[in-house]
């Protein structure tokens, strides 16, 4: 019976995007997120990659999508860099699952607890990357503690402004 | 069985999908020799295949957001902000002139000094083959400080060329695409590059630490290092020629693991977070322009004019050393080979078959008396014989 009523909460909330949005904002959160950071000196303060996976795991409410968007956009991340293809993946991938498993029992209209999700999710993100690094390869990655949460920061703020755009673009009835 | 699997469907996904791409890193980390994990030199075939998707998806939208923002601001320089362009383009002319006048100085130089290098096998040379190309993008990741730049292979780029500033070094090629490549930076943890103190004299490897300052690291400590001392290119790596500009010191620090060695960080000359137009070395060989060569042609044609000229100098000087007196006294008598110290031995390098100097054939006097040279008192012949009683003698 309460399994049931998860399901029939998740139907009532369920949202759907056209093709051509999914493949817009994936494609462009990676453009962007390798473009930007050549004009702000190199920092990177945000991660518009990870804010995208969140976004639509949260919307969809479907911890296997968010898995496989979380899964390829941290490999193409990884591709762009010198390091280990896989790294970026396996943190997003669980950045994804939780995500849509989270979306299926919260409210997730509200822009207090996207941005608070975001937040808690990306300093996760950037703690499996380390501990990937420290743990799984046994090679030296050093935790910047300010940086995350810089970065956790920027891409809070950026959901304040994207959420409601990517809303814009559902399917209505 | 299959409710549990419909149950746990969501793990049992991001289990499958963790652990390939766990089993996706397994095959890229390997074990050196020190027994530390690292990378290796070249990414699997599987690997380099992603990073290749990853490129050609993401450097077409990052070319042409470049394209498009140079087009703007080409638009406001060229056309909106005009003001006092004649007078400049008046100025600029004598600059150029003048720097042409100096280019062709410098060349020279630089030409005696290849000349040099080369006398001492040293393959560096003065004067390098470079492509221009502009930096794209970046990573995307702070841990991760490499970067695109918009000319590939196909513009005759390749894997560890030296990747430069007039400022400085900046990095070298990590990972060459068709028409795009990927730069690691100096202040990346995984570079490296040799690098020379210019006044200690003292060598060592600059990497870059997580924060993304160059530092040398393992270098033992030196009273003598001090902050502003200017780092150059050691050119021992085989990637950057020696002598290029690297950075200055800004502080020394003790090596957090290994006592009596210090860390050196630098300040990059060259402004690693600003970079707009790089140049590629791609050929060490020399390479000279038609305007160079032509420089050049033009200044051995004045040597050897001015080498002719000296030369006249020189035969004009011997017919007056000729026409002019001597020191050598010409009555002097000869020295014979008897007189000679070294007679009957033969100096070193001195030829034994050659005859010696023919002596003056003296003539015989027509009437002979006893002051004649050879014709003196004969010694007696035999005891008998009778000889004249010197006057006043003894009987």
């Amino acid at each position: 019976m309460r399994v049931l009523g998860e399901y029939y909460r998740r139907d009532l909330g369920i949202r759907s995007y056209p093709l051509l949005v999914y493949a817009l904002a994936t494609l462009s959160a990676l453009v962007l997120q390798a473009w930007l950071p050549h004009f702000l000196h190199g920092h990177t303060w945000f991660d518009l990659p990870l804010v995208v996976t969140i976004y639509f795991a949260l919307a969809r409410r479907d911890p296997i999508q968010g898995t496989i968007m979380g899964a390829g956009m941290g490999i193409f991340e990884d591709a762009l860099t010198n390091h280990a293809v896989g790294v970026s993946g396996i943190a997003k991938s669980v950045a994804g699952f939780l995500s849509g498993s989270v979306g299926g029992r919260i409210d997730v209209d509200n822009f207090i607890v996207r941005m608070l999700i975001t937040f808690l999710l990306s300093l996760l993100c950037g703690a499996i990357y380390v501990l990937i690094y420290r743990v799984l390869l046994g090679m030296d990655q050093e935790w910047r503690g300010l940086q995350e949460l810089m970065k956790a920061l920027g891409s809070s703020a950026i959901t304040i402004v994207l959420f409601p755009l990517l809303d814009w673009t559902q399917h209505r009835d | 069985m299959d409710s549990f699997f419909a149950r746990y469907r969501n793990l049992l996904v991001l289990l499958a999908v963790v652990l390939a791409q766990i089993i996706g890193l397994a095959v890229q980390v390997r074990r050196t020799d020190s027994g530390r994990n690292t990378l290796g030199p070249q990414d699997p075939t599987g690997v380099r295949l992603i990073r290749l998707w990853a490129d050609a998806v993401v450097t077409p939208p990052e070319q042409i957001f470049h394209a498009t923002g140079m087009g703007l601001s080409g638009l406001w320089q060229n056309y909106i902000d005009l003001r006092h362009v004649r007078e400049q383009n008046q100025e600029l002319q004598k600059t150029i002139d003048r720097l042409r006048l100096e280019q062709a100085s410098l060349l020279e130089d630089a030409r005696q000094g290849e000349r040099l290098q080369a006398l001492l096998d040293f393959q560096q040379k003065y004067i390098y083959k470079t492509v221009i190309a502009q930096a794209i993008g970046s990573s995307g990741n702070d841990s991760s400080r490499v970067f695109y730049l918009d000319k590939g292979s196909a513009d005759g780029l390749d894997r560890d060329m030296a990747v430069i500033t007039p400022d400085g070094i900046v990095g070298k090629v990590r990972e060459v695409f068709p028409h795009s490549a990927q730069v690691l930076a100096i202040n990346d943890q995984t570079s490296g590059a040799g690098v020379i103190l210019e006044t200690t004299r003292t060598r060592g490897i600059l990497r870059g630490d997580a924060a993304g300052h160059p530092q040398i690291i393992g270098i033992l400590a030196d009273q003598r290092i001090q902050p502003g001392e200017k780092v150059l290119t050691a050119g021992g790596d085989l990637v950057f020629p020696r002598g290029l500009p690297v950075g200055e010191v800004v502080r020394v620090q003790p090596d957090p693991d290994r006592d009596s060695f210090i860390d050196v960080i630098v300040k990059p000359a060259a402004h690693l977070d600003r970079l707009e137009e790089v140049l590629v070395i791609t050929s060490t060989e020399p390479h000279f322009s038609a305007e160079q060569q032509q420089d050049l042609t033009t200044s051995e044609v004045l040597k050897g004019a001015e080498a002719a000229t000296f030369k006249e100098q020189r035969n004009a000087s011997q017919i007056m050393a000729e026409r002019l007196p001597g020191l050598n006294d010409p009555n002097a008598p000869v020295p014979t080979p008897a007189s000679t110290p070294t007679s009957g031995k033969t100096l070193p390098g001195q030829n034994q078959n050659a005859s010696p100097a023919p002596a003056p054939k003296l003539l015989r006097p027509l009437h002979p008396d006893r002051f004649t040279p050879g014709a003196g008192p004969q010694p007696p012949q035999d005891k008998g014989s009778s000889t004249p009683a010197p006057p006043g003698g003894n009987p």
